[in-house]
């Protein structure tokens, strides 16, 4: 019971993890909280249910599809929403972030809402379901598929973020974009690259946790709620921070879940966020506020 | 003719079209029209927290939920008089505003915002799973008010207590943006450094905000469970809050006739679209997305250009914040 709790505890901790990369990404770089991320999400895996169901492509490249789809949809909300507002208080661009999250969310509701009747999709698994046997317990291969995904995007985009010259110009911009600036780094399109690779990366997740449960335009809050409880409690700003976060968010969900009350799944995120808020806002990582909000 | 278009002449032609309304118009459109008084209600209420005292909360939606469910469930459970849950749903309301502002006073910015969140969250939850008493995901159904010894049908009736409220509500917000308090909103929203310089107790003003628009959106919750007979979860989730928003932002920010605007106009908006949930989530996201972008100060700043007679204190017009 317990190692089978822990075992999609961290699946779905593997998920929150590679969402909340995305949101912290953002907030390093540019200062705000993109409440249209969770919106972002939810696109992805629409457009991978496009691709895999509707028009019968392979499960894999379905992914890449919708990883590229998700780049291009951060790129033009970074044009539509972030760009305009790029000095604006945190107030104009929450409400900013927040009114194109329900636009987002309304358009997926007319095109794929009533596709199969209610407000869900079935996503159809990517491989056999049947679960695997190691040692004591049994392993869903999508949870495998989750943890595997999840790594490849976490190591892939850290040698990204370390290793080449577009990574280091995000780093440099989250650390001070005056001086990216002065030093020749075109800083408006590091944010566009930003907010696309966040996007993208979130788009990755979907994919991933789709074919484990349903697909809906409702979706993409309840991942952010559940990033934000992973941000917070890691410490809004940090990276590492996010990572830990989504796995612990996701470990107390599921022990929550099987030895409380079922219900303590939903709730269990609000709860981390309130009572982290209250008691440490800096979260375990114990970043400092990177601009003062 | 431009002064004829002043402020005072609107709302008094608007409070003559609201009173007499009944006697002509069918039962649809005064049903419409009472949501409209309830949504001036709330966009009142949130404009004060939102827009005087520049607090990024969003609480308002639980809070009005709140007040919905417990004039609601005093009416069905125990069949008491409206003279009593609409008081208690109001009073409920409010203390959990305060209950808020306790954590909330200690947060600012971003961190506000992902808090007030969570709690909003979380009381749908709680509206959706306690079983016992609110009757999980299905909700109940809400017995009509008794307004004997008065000769008046429920729905009449709910809508001339609504504009009685709203005739009170509305002048109270307008004196209290303009008196002590609203002053001091406007300086903590502008800086809370120099507002503390100039002695303003920071804790106790935000706290005042966070208890009188929770005041607000609590009678309105109790005005909406009479009025709709039918109290369920989904009527509080985070759609509300972007219908509350839409109407506080469209109308102008930090304008108090402006909400009230903002919230006449919507309503119609938001009927229209009644039965197509995508459109109005299409509508209403890009409408907010829309103002903030191109017309950061809503309707509200439009007017004030060309018309005399709409200005009011404490507001900067159509500058970006």
């Amino acid at each position: 019971m317990l190692a089978y709790l822990l075992m999609s505890g961290i699946a779905t901790g593997a998920l929150y993890a590679m969402v909340a990369i995305g949101l912290v990404l953002v907030y390093r770089s540019t200062g705000h909280i993109n409440f249209s991320h969770g919106e972002l999400f939810m696109f992805g895996g629409f457009i991978a249910y496009t691709f895999f169901v509707i028009l019968g492509v392979p499960y894999f490249l379905s992914l890449i599809l919708a990883v590229i789809g998700g780049f291009v949809l951060g790129v033009l909300s970074d044009r539509a929403v972030y760009r305009p507002l790029i000095k604006a208080p945190p107030l104009t661009m929450v409400l900013a972030t927040v009114g194109f999250s329900f636009f987002l969310k309304g358009i997926a509701r007319y095109f794929w809402g009533s596709m199969e009747g209610g407000d869900y999709v079935a996503f159809p698994a990517a491989m056999d379901p049947s679960p695997i046997p190691i040692g004591s317990i049994n392993v869903f291969p999508q949870q495998l598929l989750i943890l595997a995904g999840a790594i490849v995007f976490v190591v892939g985009f850290t040698i990204f973020f370390r290793m080449t010259r577009a990574g280091k110009m995000m780093q440099a911009t989250s650390e001070n974009p005056t001086a990216a600036y002065l030093s020749g780094i075109r800083v408006e399109r590091v944010y566009t690259l930003t907010w696309g690779a966040g996007s993208a990366i979130a788009a990755a997740a979907a994919v991933l946790m789709a074919p484990m449960t349903l697909l809906s335009p409702d979706v993409g809050f309840q991942l952010l709620l559940k990033a934000f409880a992973a941000t917070v409690l890691g410490g809004l700003g940090s990276m590492p921070g996010a990572i830990v976060g989504g796995l612990l968010v996701g470990i107390l969900e599921s022990l929550g879940g099987g030895y409380i009350h079922s219900g303590v799944q939903d709730v269990s995120a609000f709860i981390v966020i309130i009572i982290v808020l209250v008691l440490r806002p800096a979260g375990l990582f114990g970043v400092r506020n990177i601009r003062d909000t | 003719m431009q002064a004829l278009l002043a402020r005072r002449n609107i709302v008094a032609v608007g409070i003559i079209v609201f009173a007499i309304l009944p006697t002509f118009a069918n039962a649809y459109i005064v049903f419409v029209a009472n949501l409209a008084l309830m949504y001036i209600l709330l966009s009142v209420g949130l404009n004060m927290l939102l827009g005087y005292a520049g607090q990024l909360a969003f609480p308002n939606a639980a809070l009005f939920g709140v007040g919905a469910y417990t004039s609601g469930l005093l009416r069905l459970e125990f069949d008491l008089p409206y003279w009593i849950t609409l008081p208690a749903g109001a009073a409920f309301a409010t203390l959990i505003g305060l209950a808020i502002a306790l954590p909330a006073l200690r947060l600012r910015g971003l961190y506000l915002a992902l808090a007030t969140i969570a709690f909003a969250q979380a009381a749908l939850w709680v509206f959706g799973h306690w079983n016992s008493v609110t009757y999980g995901g299905a909700g109940f159904r809400v017995p009509p008010m008794d307004f004997s010894p008065l000769p008046l049908d429920p729905s009449t009736g709910i809508y001339y207590l609504s504009l009685i409220i709203v005739l009170v509500a509305v002048p109270l917000g307008w004196n209290i943006v303009r008196s002590r308090i609203g002053r001091a909103w406007v300086a903590l929203r502008e800086s809370e450094v120099a507002a503390e310089t100039l002695g303003i107790d920071l804790t106790l003003y935000k706290a005042y905000a966070y208890v009188i628009s929770g005041l607000y959106a609590g009678t309105a919750g109790a005005l909406f469970s009479a009025l709709l007979g039918i109290v369920t979860p989904e009527s509080f989730d985070l759609f509300q809050v972007i219908v509350h928003f839409c109407m506080v932002i469209v109308g102008g920010i930090g304008s108090l006739w402006g909400g009230v605007l903002g919230a006449v106009i919507l309503v119609g908006l938001l009927e229209v679209l009644r039965t197509f949930r995508d459109l109005q989530e299409i509508a209403f996201g890009g409408l907010l997305l829309f103002t903030v972008l191109v017309v950061p100060g809503g309707a509200i700043a439009m007017i004030k250009r060309y018309l005399p007679g709409w200005n009011e204190p404490l507001r900067r017009i159509g500058k970006k914040r």
